[in-house]
């Protein structure tokens, strides 16, 4: 009907650009990441070819990782802050999407707008907010004072470690309880009905059956605001602006634009890919397949 | 216009290793309803596809009014689809899906105007031209879908289960709508569909597929009283197929054949065979008779089931073979003397037995 | 309050239960007592939007504290400033127009590409589609910091005639952008199906015909939804346009919202952000209203909430 070239033809431009403006830029990274620094005005020289890549750069950077080198507190804090934002993030979420997908009936419109809202309120519009709310004569510390809870609340934006979780818990909750929405939302009704009917306590047939269930959604929507989680820089710096908080992508973005040393950068980001390529691989991959099942 | 004869030649179609449609050759004459008979997967859509034009076929001929069209892009053959879910532009109405062929066909407005009012007339939807394909009902969007393909006057009209998706009554109606109009019309109506009261209400010829092959082609009443082949048998309606030993033909032309330990005679299908076969008989042929009663082609049963249908009774009996078989019997407001454990005596007359061949190929001869 | 499934219907059993058998309810299933979730969900509700609110209400304040509420000036910060509004304020106002360029030509790039992007894909079949595919995908699944990275570094080393600026920003947002454009433009060709092109060929269309008069108007609405999302998302950017940046002449909204919270900001910075979130809420209501609006007529699918929850959510999974 149509003919052969006719697909390809459509997807050229886009791919083409994909390849220029994305794969290459990739490629960038690496040359860099395995290229030298000039010894006068201390740039990178990059490397393209990989016979003359030059591994020292990246060695020591890997070095830098290691137990007690000076990597190693901010991975670890890294890791840290995001698995405690994410199991906040859960922990909240969960609740709330399970609510609005299985219980909520009347309200479940207005429910599903109110949480789609803040999506699509700009990430720095709510730091903003956050920020306001937090300073030392915002809302918070007055309503503290007020209350006489406390008589002098924190400095919540210098440096403190729980507000940057909390920070992170606030700007990405938003985009873990969308997916996991979705996801709860194509459990079948029938099989809890089911679970029910064959006996199961309300306590059972959650842990037993919807639970199991959502487990795929749980992981992918977990996997959505992890990555971004671990690249995150001006979440720390809106919301604490002290070395003591800083991420790894603090440290990437000092590299380059601190004193920039854009070879420890590259070489950085690539250890960051490295480490991320898990999560991205099975992030596309279930994209894919559900992908796929539109089509068929 | 011209004829609407088509011929499919050794048509074959592979999707990777899988071979929907396996070898088939058809002649179909201009003017004639045929059917093709099947479940789905035996390759009806796929050869219908070919003939529109939607699938290339990876070997054969397709030659409409001897113009060999294999090579043609689907727009540019003189065939027409109705589509199994009508495929009715949503972002047009009535009067603009109709139109459409004619204006790719650059015609006049006038022209376009006074042929869309005709078709309209034509399947009874004058009046609607405005309306939006989601605003109709499931007939009245198949009679659009009529109407569209109608209009530009094709030498073919191919349509793929179209009634597929109207609840049974509409369907019932329609059927002796479609017939009509074809009879009205008078051109070739190629028609798929897997339900074979369908096939036998409204077709010239049918053709019964199976895994991509044609089992028999036929005329209705041939199908259905003259089955080829075990699989045609068991498609259409019951076939109380019953395996057999054949023993060469008895000296009036009916074939010897054993059930189990009992003997019969079958005068239908080929009596010159030997060796296992099997054999048929339809349910409303077969008679129940007392219990005892001797004679030719008789078998004792029990009655297992009884089922009242309304204009009919199905009863289900085990004979003594161990084989279950169907009978039907009319309701003529008699009663019925056999009750559910009842023994009977079950005849099926030679008249109405049929000996058939396995998937096509004739059994070797008594004689060798 | 039903929830028949969790908690089991009798018959003709309609006294209300006692405090004990809530309390006891309670204990055994806090998750799966409707009235708990009930309460988290509202409060979580209250707690991601209430400051925003609040925000946005500041953008009015009469007086110059963010924290202090000095009465209503609908304008002050808006325009009514000589000095410090966003209209003002050049900073202000620059970042506006930065930011609404740079949406533009997003949009304007972004949603061709994207659109043909998506159709070739959806029916390009073989190994160079599928590979096709997955560089499509890679974007949606990479962190925006690897992606800034990467494409500051390109600017520098390799297409060294592009410096860090305006044209280097759009070209980042088309990037992550075309990505979005042909998960959405994709979603719709699949509830399209091939059956109306294959009509409009048996009909008499030629191929030409058949994308133009019969596709492409059924695509329309995906079309603009794609040109709503590559907005609303091309404003909210920040990672892309700070990497990318030549300076404070190359600002956007978000660097210039992110480089004030850390002063003493003055409400004109709550505007300015109000500013964007009203575009991108309009802009994201319009897209809505349209999909609902042109999906109507077509097919008995679940409610425009089901479709919208599976269209976001459908880009993760």
């Amino acid at each position: 009907m149509y003919p052969r070239w006719l697909w390809p033809a459509f997807a050229v431009p886009g791919v083409l650009w994909l390849i220029l403006l994305f794969l290459v830029p990739f490629y960038a990274v690496i040359g860099v990441a395995f290229g030298g620094v000039d010894p006068i005005f201390m740039n990178a020289v990059p490397n393209w070819s990989p016979t003359d890549w030059q591994f020292d750069s990246i060695v020591t950077t890997l070095k830098g990782f290691l137990p007690g080198n000076q990597y190693w507190s901010v991975m670890i804090r890294t890791t840290v802050y995001v698995a405690i934002a994410l199991a906040g993030s859960l922990l909240l979420g969960y609740p709330v999407a399970y609510y609005i997908s299985r219980h909520a009936k009347k309200t479940k419109g207005i429910l599903l707008a109110l949480v789609v809202l803040p999506f699509w309120v700009s990430y720095m519009m709510r730091m903003l907010a956050w920020v306001n709310l937090f300073s030392p004569n915002g809302f918070i510390n007055k309503f503290l004072v007020w209350s006489h809870i406390m008589t002098t609340p924190p400095d919540w934006l210098n440096g403190n470690p729980g507000s940057v979780v909390l920070g992170l818990i606030y700007g990405y909750i938003p985009y873990l309880i969308l997916p996991l929405l979705a996801a709860l939302d194509r459990i079948d009704r029938s099989v809890l009905e089911a679970a029910r009917d064959l006996g199961a306590s309300p306590a059972s047939a959650f842990y037993h059956v919807t639970l199991p269930l959502s487990k795929p959604g749980i992981l992918g929507a977990s996997v959505i605001i992890a990555l971004p989680m671990f690249g995150d820089y001006y979440t720390p710096n809106i919301v604490s602006g002290s070395p003591k908080t800083s991420m790894l992508g603090n440290q990437i973005d000092i590299f380059f634009h601190g004193g920039p040393q854009p070879s420890v950068g590259a070489a950085l980001t690539l250890i960051l890919s490295m480490f991320l390529a898990v999560l991205m691989a099975y992030y596309m991959v279930t994209i894919a397949k559900a992908q796929k099942e539109l089509q068929a | 216009m011209s004829g609407g004869e088509i011929e499919l030649i050794n048509l074959n179609k592979l999707f990777g290793p899988m071979r929907a449609v396996d070898n088939i050759s058809l002649h179909i004459p201009g003017g004639e309803f045929f059917s093709m008979l099947g479940s789905s997967g035996c390759g009806k859509t796929t050869t219908l596809r070919m003939i529109a034009g939607f699938e290339q076929p990876s070997s054969g001929h397709i030659v409409l009014d001897g113009v060999d069209m294999t090579e043609t892009p689907p727009h540019k053959r003189h065939v027409n689809t109705v589509f199994q879910n009508y495929a009715l532009f949503p972002h047009l109405n009535v009067f603009d899906n109709v139109a459409f062929g004619l204006r790719r066909q650059r015609e006049t407005p006038d022209n376009v105007n006074r042929r869309v009012g005709e078709a309209l007339e034509l399947v009874q939807l004058t009046g609607f031209e405005k309306r939006k394909p989601s605003q109709m009902s499931g007939g009245q969007q198949q009679r659009v879908a009529l109407a569209r393909a109608l209009v530009l006057k094709p030498a073919v009209l191919l349509l793929d289960e179209p009634l597929g998706a109207l609840d049974a009554r509409l369907r019932k109606q329609l059927q002796v709508e479609l017939k009509t109009l074809q009879q009205q019309v008078g051109i070739t109506f190629v028609y798929v569909t897997h339900d074979q009261e369908e096939a036998l209400t409204m077709s010239d010829r049918i053709a019964v597929m199976s895994n991509g092959r044609i089992e028999q082609v036929a005329p209705p009443e041939e199908i259905y009283e003259a089955p080829a082949t075990v699989f045609v048998a068991d498609f259409l309606g019951v076939s109380n197929l019953m395996d057999a030993v054949a023993s060469g033909a008895d000296n009036v032309g009916r074939c010897k054949v054993k059930v189990g330990s009992f003997e019969f005679y079958a005068g239908r299908g080929s009596a010159d065979i030997s060796g296992s076969t099997k054999v048929t008989i339809r349910p409303e042929r077969v008679r129940l008779e007392a219990k005892g009663t001797s004679g030719e082609n008789r078998i004792p049963g029990v009655v297992q089931r009884w089922v009242y249908l309304g204009n009919a009774v199905q009863l289900i009996i085990g004979l003594a073979t161990g084989a279950k078989i169907q009978a039907l019997v009319q309701n003529t407001g008699e009663e019925i003397p056999y009750d559910e454990g009842s023994d009977v005596t079950v005849h099926l007359p030679a008249t109405a037995l049929r000996v058939l061949t396995d998937t096509g190929v004739p059994l070797a001869s008594a004689a060798n | 309050m039903s929830a028949i499934t969790e908690r089991g219907a009798v018959p003709g059993h309609f006294a209300e239960p006692t405090l004990g058998t809530k309390l006891r309810r309670l204990i055994a299933n806090p998750w799966g007592h409707p009235r708990g979730l009930v309460i988290i969900t509202w409060l979580y509700v209250v707690i991601s939007i209430v400051p925003v609110v609040v925000a946005i209400q500041f953008s009015f304040n009469a007086g110059r504290s963010v924290t202090a509420w000095q009465g209503f000036d609908l304008t002050k910060w808006y325009f009514g400033d000589p000095a410090y509004s966003v209209w003002a304020d050049p900073r202000l106002q620059h970042a506006f127009w930065q930011s609404m360029k740079l949406a533009g030509l997003d949009m304007v790039i972004a949603t061709p590409l994207g659109v043909m992007l998506a159709i070739g894909l959806a029916r390009w079949r073989g190994a160079l589609a599928n590979a096709s595919n997955f560089i499509m995908l890679f974007p949606l699944v990479t962190p925006e910091l690897m992606m800034g990275v990467s494409l500051f570094l390109v600017f520098l080393y390799i297409f060294k005639f592009i410096q860090p600026g305006t044209t280097a920003q759009v070209l980042g947002h088309v990037t992550f952008s075309l990505s979005y454009v042909v998960v959405i433009v994709r979603g719709r060709l699949f509830s399209i199906g091939k059956s109306y092109e294959e009509a409009a060929a048996d009909l008499g269309a030629t191929p030409w015909e058949s994308l133009r008069l019969v596709l492409l108007p059924l695509l329309l609405p995906a079309v603009f939804s794609s040109l709503m999302m590559v907005f609303a998302i091309s404003i909210d950017d920040f990672v892309i346009s700070q990497w990318l940046s030549c300076g404070s002449a190359c600002d956007t909204v978000p660097i210039r919202v992110y480089s004030s919270t850390r002063g003493a900001p003055l409400p004109s910075v709550n505007a300015l952000a109000a500013l964007m979130v009203y575009m991108t809420l309009s802009a994201i209501g319009i897209a809505w209203l349209v999909m609902r609006f042109s999906n109507r007529g077509e097919r008995k699918a679940e409610g425009a909430r089901g479709g919208m929850v599976q269209t976001m959510g459908g880009f993760d999974m």
